[in-house]
């Protein structure tokens, strides 16, 4: 106890000695090293982070160019090759055996398309309205994870599937029924998805204020909540047009090939479609069957570019028109 | 038995045709709950259909699998056998005597090719992502916008005619022979001299892909980058850092595993691409490519060749070698699939409530 | 066409040998003659009908004259001429899921098995060629080469074209210091089937052996191969690539001239060169007459006949069991008719022009027999 008491005072630890800011000596200091260091004499980021700082966004904006780059050269090596021999008869005139022109692939393609609009289109839809608005925690994230799986499986399965299953096993031959089903079920789930996401972005006191006026809820779903999701809605139809214009490998075992226009019956008659001839034609040793691989190209790119700006022009006009809740 | 197949509700019964219906069906159509049946079936069918394709594989594929056994994964042959001799059985199954099918060199095709977009689309496409959402103006940023839907709607098989009739051999003539000479002989970097080719391979298979995945992985970085909050690039910027110094400190490994995400996705779209690479790749059956622009195939190109002919093997083993494949590639990717949506989901649940209410 | 056809035949009249059945033609057709006109049962339905046809892309230019032709006479009939494989055309006609098939190849025995009911009919007669782009060696020049030589060099034994086997076959001709690059078929190919049955039968105890004949072989992994797609792929690939050597099919002559392609002289079995020609394909196939069965499934390959030119195949339209119903059946039987008719399909205007030779009357009875068969 006394030793305690006798203790001497000790002054405290060094590290606790209180700072003592000198604002005299640190505006004598050198200031700090150029170049390596955060700051320069004026208090500006350093040269090496500047350098840094554009080296960095220069990259940046040379990707941007470098993913422009690659588009530009498909597009111009395609219309190069194709716009100086093109005539309009291509449009006009269906393939032959020694040439003619690509009428019965573009009018298949068409049929194909729409076909798969109808038919994708409506299982889309109603999966996504059930989706959004009926189906439960689990049942609904079960249902949900099932057709995403779905969308990653490669389109060549599908392909593959869809030839033994229908083209062979169900006896249906290569034919517009097969190439249809492939191709939904190709299709289906990104239908599905864009319509949930776009229902469930309509504010729900739409849905509530229907329901005060008392409407059912399937004249509601009709009349209301689709409608305000139009725009939604037709991305992913948009998108199912999109695939269905520039799928090959699903339909070369699906919908076989054919040299006549496409007849409306749906087994046992192949049909032709635009890919196929870029697909198949490009190494035929004959000049009149290369050209006219580029000129299906050329086709396609032209209705791709054509699907986009539609799809950009609806985004826009929707964008004008939203209401915010 | 009548009274109790009639609602309580009903206030008269059911007249004409209706009465045939049965009492169920009646009440759905009355009280609108039919939709929810109808749309329920619709949601069913994606789940069903993908039922019935991994049925069918597998049916096909089985007793491919009971011949080929676990081997099949480990070995590069392509074999057809003798299909103009008698045809053997092995445990039950008819195939031509000598036939010996194995996955390995597509396989590691099929990964080499993707691994190589992902390489070389994933710095590309985070780059633009980043230009687009904190550099460039807006009007830029929707036309670049616009580029990358363009790009991604093109079909695969215009990629694939640019490879082979522009891009291959512009790359063989100018690039492939400066690389290759230019490599030192060390044990890594010998996979990269050699034989240039004709531009059909391995590297401009992959240079193909990547083209095609960019914009998937740009889009989704484009997407996760615009979700960064405000309020840290703006603490950022008030400790003094720079704009490449936000970038690369706060908004990159905010999203990180989102971009990491976006790569995977990029990865499995790449893995089940078909047409470009069948036509890019040099269809190379049964042996393992010898250098980075040596010809090889894919297990999704050669389906799509080999299928058209599988069936003039008369026993139908071909057939079912091809299901055996298409069972493979259906697995990889689903797995990529799966991985890659774990990656993305998990940026849209970060936890700091920084930004929520500013 | 058909018109120039019946006037052509009515010049050549006898080259064909004409049967009892054909004694209708025996006179000489004035040349304004109703084309077509000529048998019974040539003429197809009146109803419209679409046929699709896969297959050899060796037979496929012909397939695409007769297609145009018959399609300008009968214009109800629209045939669609696909060149893919003849493995693809034995396998559609097998499914079922193509009207004709085309295939250098006869089916397997076991293919017949499976499907019972299906037929292989021999259209014309054929050859393939064995090109080489070798600079150095003037057109006028035709190396010779044999089987032992071309399995060497697919086997990657011969690397180079001034290699001493090589030079042994050729004397005087002086051949560059230039690596082999072996181009052979990506895709299931009768003309696979033909070149490795040639080298089968040549090298029974090496290639005949280890590797032997198909449509779809397994070419060993040597290191200056390169695998095109289709006879047209064929040519391109070989134009394009120093030091070539490719078997291509003879419907394909013209395009190997423009492409300044050398043509190989071959070693049939009795020791003798020959270059594919109107004369040594007919000589060579002259052995085989008596020895065709009646479903026609038979190798022509390396037969023994002095002038004869050893790899040489009827060209078979691969029939499917059951035809998709009874109009598809019937016009595909009066387009077949029309096809071995000497003055239809086989008449010269169309076969001189793919370098094709007609059938004789003896065989073309087995195939009209066969087609009798065709059921829908």
């Amino acid at each position: 106890m006394s030793e305690l008491q006798n203790r001497p005072p000790t002054s405290p630890a060094p590290g606790l000695q209180p700072a003592f800011v000198d604002l005299g000596s640190q505006a004598n200091q050198e200031p700090p090293a150029a170049g390596g260091g955060a700051l320069d004499l004026y208090g500006r980021p350093s040269w090496g982070r500047r350098a840094a700082n554009a080296v960095g966004w220069g990259a940046c904006v040379l990707a941007v160019v470098l993913i422009g780059a690659p588009l530009f050269w498909v597009v111009y090596g395609v219309v190069a090759r194709a716009v100086p021999h093109w005539h309009w008869s291509v449009i006009t005139t269906p393939t032959s055996a020694v040439g003619g022109g690509l009428a019965n692939e573009i009018v298949g393609t068409l049929l194909i398309t729409a076909g798969v609009v109808v038919l994708a289109g409506t299982v889309g839809i109603c999966s996504g309205v059930y989706l959004s608005e009926y189906a439960k925690g689990r049942t609904g994230a079960l249902l949900r994870s099932g057709s995403e799986v779905l969308a990653g499986v490669p389109s060549i399965v599908l392909g593959y599937v869809g030839y033994i299953a229908l083209v062979i096993g169900a006896h249906w031959q290569f034919s517009l029924a097969a190439a249809l089903v492939t191709l939904s079920v190709l299709t289906v789930p990104y239908i599905a998805k864009t319509t949930e996401s776009a229902l469930r972005q309509v504010p729900t006191s739409y849905r509530e204020g229907a329901e005060a006026l008392g409407m059912s809820q399937v004249r509601t779903m009709t009349r209301i909540t689709l409608k305000a999701a139009v725009p939604g809605v037709t991305t992913g139809l948009l998108i199912a047009i999109a695939i269905s214009v520039g799928e090959t490998a699903p339909l070369l075992y699906t919908a076989g090939f054919s040299d006549s226009m496409p007849s409306l019956s749906l087994t046992h008659s192949p049909v032709g479609y635009l890919t196929y001839a870029v697909w198949t034609f490009y190494n035929q040793p004959s000049v009149t069957f290369q050209q006219l691989s580029y000129d299906a190209a050329l086709v396609l790119v032209v209705l791709v570019a054509a699907l986009v700006c539609l799809s950009r022009a609806i985004v826009a006009r929707s964008q004008r028109y939203a209401e915010r809740a | 038995m009548a009274l109790a197949a009639r609602h309580p509700l009903e206030a008269e019964p059911p007249r004409g045709w209706a009465a045939w219906l049965p009492a169920a069906v009646r009440r759905a159509a009355r009280d609108g709950s039919w939709a929810r049946y109808l749309t329920g079936a619709a949601a069913l069918l994606p789940v069903l259909a993908l039922a019935a394709v991994l049925a069918v594989l597998a049916a096909k594929a089985w007793p491919a699998m009971k011949v080929n056994g676990t081997g099949f994964l480990g070995r590069s042959t392509w074999q057809p056998g003798s299909t103009y001799a008698a045809a053997v059985r092995t445990d039950g199954v008819l195939h031509p005597a000598g036939s010996e099918y194995g996955a390995l060199a597509l396989i590691v095709g099929t990964l080499a090719s993707s691994g190589l977009a992902v390489v070389f689309a994933v710095p590309l496409s985070v780059g633009a992502a980043l230009a687009v959402v904190e550099k460039l103006p807006r009007r830029a940023s929707y036309v670049v916008g616009m580029f990358l839907e363009l790009l991604a709607g093109i079909p695969s098989v215009v990629f694939g005619l640019w490879g082979i009739t522009s891009f291959g051999p512009a790359l063989a003539r100018d690039v492939y022979p400066v690389v290759a000479k230019h490599m030192p002989d060390i044990a890594v970097l010998r996979f990269l001299r050699g034989d240039t080719g004709y531009g059909e391979g391995l590297l401009t298979a992959g240079l193909v892909l990547a083209v095609m995945i960019v914009p998937i992985v740009a889009a989704t970085t484009r997407d996760l980058l615009r979700q960064v909050p405000a309020l840290a690039k703006e603490g950022a910027a008030a400790l003094g850092m720079n704009d490449w110094e936000i970038a690369c400190k706060v908004s990159v490994p905010w999203v990180r595993s989102g971009i990491i995400g976006a790569a995977v996705l990029g990865l499995a779209r790449a893995l089940g691409e078909t047409m470009a690479v069948a036509m890019v790749s040099g269809s190379l059956l049964g042996t393992m490519p010898l250098n980075l622009y040596a010809k090889m195939g894919t297990v999704a190109s050669t389906i799509v060749q080999q299928l058209d002919g599988a069936f003039s093997d008369g026993t139908g083993f071909e057939v079912r070698t091809l299901a055996e494949l298409a069972l493979v590639l259906a697995v990889i990717t689903l797995l990529t699939n799966v991985a890659a949506r774990l990656l993305v989901r998990k940026v849209s649940t970060v936890a700091l409530p920084v930004g929520r209410g500013v | 066409m058909l018109t120039a056809a019946a006037a052509a035949a009515a010049l050549t009249l006898g080259t064909a040998g004409l049967t009892g059945a054909s004694t209708a033609l025996a006179a000489p057709r004035p040349a304004h003659a109703k084309a077509g006109a000529t048998k019974s049962n040539e003429i197809p339905p009146k109803a419209k009908v679409n046929l699709s046809e896969t297959g050899s892309t060796l037979l496929y230019p012909l397939f695409q004259l007769w297609a145009a032709a018959y399609h300008k006479h009968y214009p109800n009939i629209t045939i669609t001429p696909q060149g893919t494989g003849s493995g693809t055309g034995i396998s559609d006609a097998s499914s079922g899921t193509v009207n004709i098939g085309a295939s250098d190849a006869y089916l397997s025995p076991t293919v017949f098995a499976q499907y019972p009911g299906i037929e292989n009919i021999a259209l014309a007669i054929s050859a393939q060629m064995i090109n080489y782009n070798v600079k150095g060696v003037p057109a006028s020049v035709h190396l010779k080469l044999d089987g032992g030589v071309l399995a060497g060099i697919y086997e990657g034994h011969i690397t180079n074209w001034d290699a001493p086997q090589v030079r042994a076959l050729n004397p005087g001709v002086k051949l560059p210091n230039e690596k082999i690059v072996a181009l052979h078929r990506s895709d299931s190919s009768g003309d696979t089937f033909l070149f490795s049955s040639y080298l089968s039968d040549t090298n029974p105890s090496g290639w005949g052996k280890t590797i032997g004949y198909g449509t779809s072989i397994s070419f060993p992994a040597i290191p200056n191969a390169l695998a095109e797609e289709g006879n047209g792929g064929m040519v391109t690939g070989c134009a394009a690539t120093p030091g070539c050597i490719a078997y291509i099919g003879i419907s394909y002559l013209a395009k190997t001239e423009a492409a300044h392609l050398g043509e190989a002289m071959l070693q049939n079995r009795d020791g003798f060169f020959h270059l594919p020609n109107a004369a040594t394909i007919t000589a060579e196939a002259a052995a085989a007459y008596s020895q065709t069965p009646p479903d026609e499934a038979l190798s022509l390959v390396d037969d023994t006949a002095k002038a004869g030119y050893p790899i040489i195949n009827y060209e078979y339209a691969i029939i499917p069991p059951k035809q998709p119903n009874g109009t598809d059946a019937k016009a595909v039987k009066a387009f077949l008719y029309w096809a071995i008719d000497p003055t239809g399909g086989s008449s010269p205007a169309f076969l001189d022009a793919v370098n094709f030779q007609p059938l004789p009357a003896s065989i073309a009875q087995l195939s009209a027999a066969q087609i009798a068969k065709i059921k829908g």
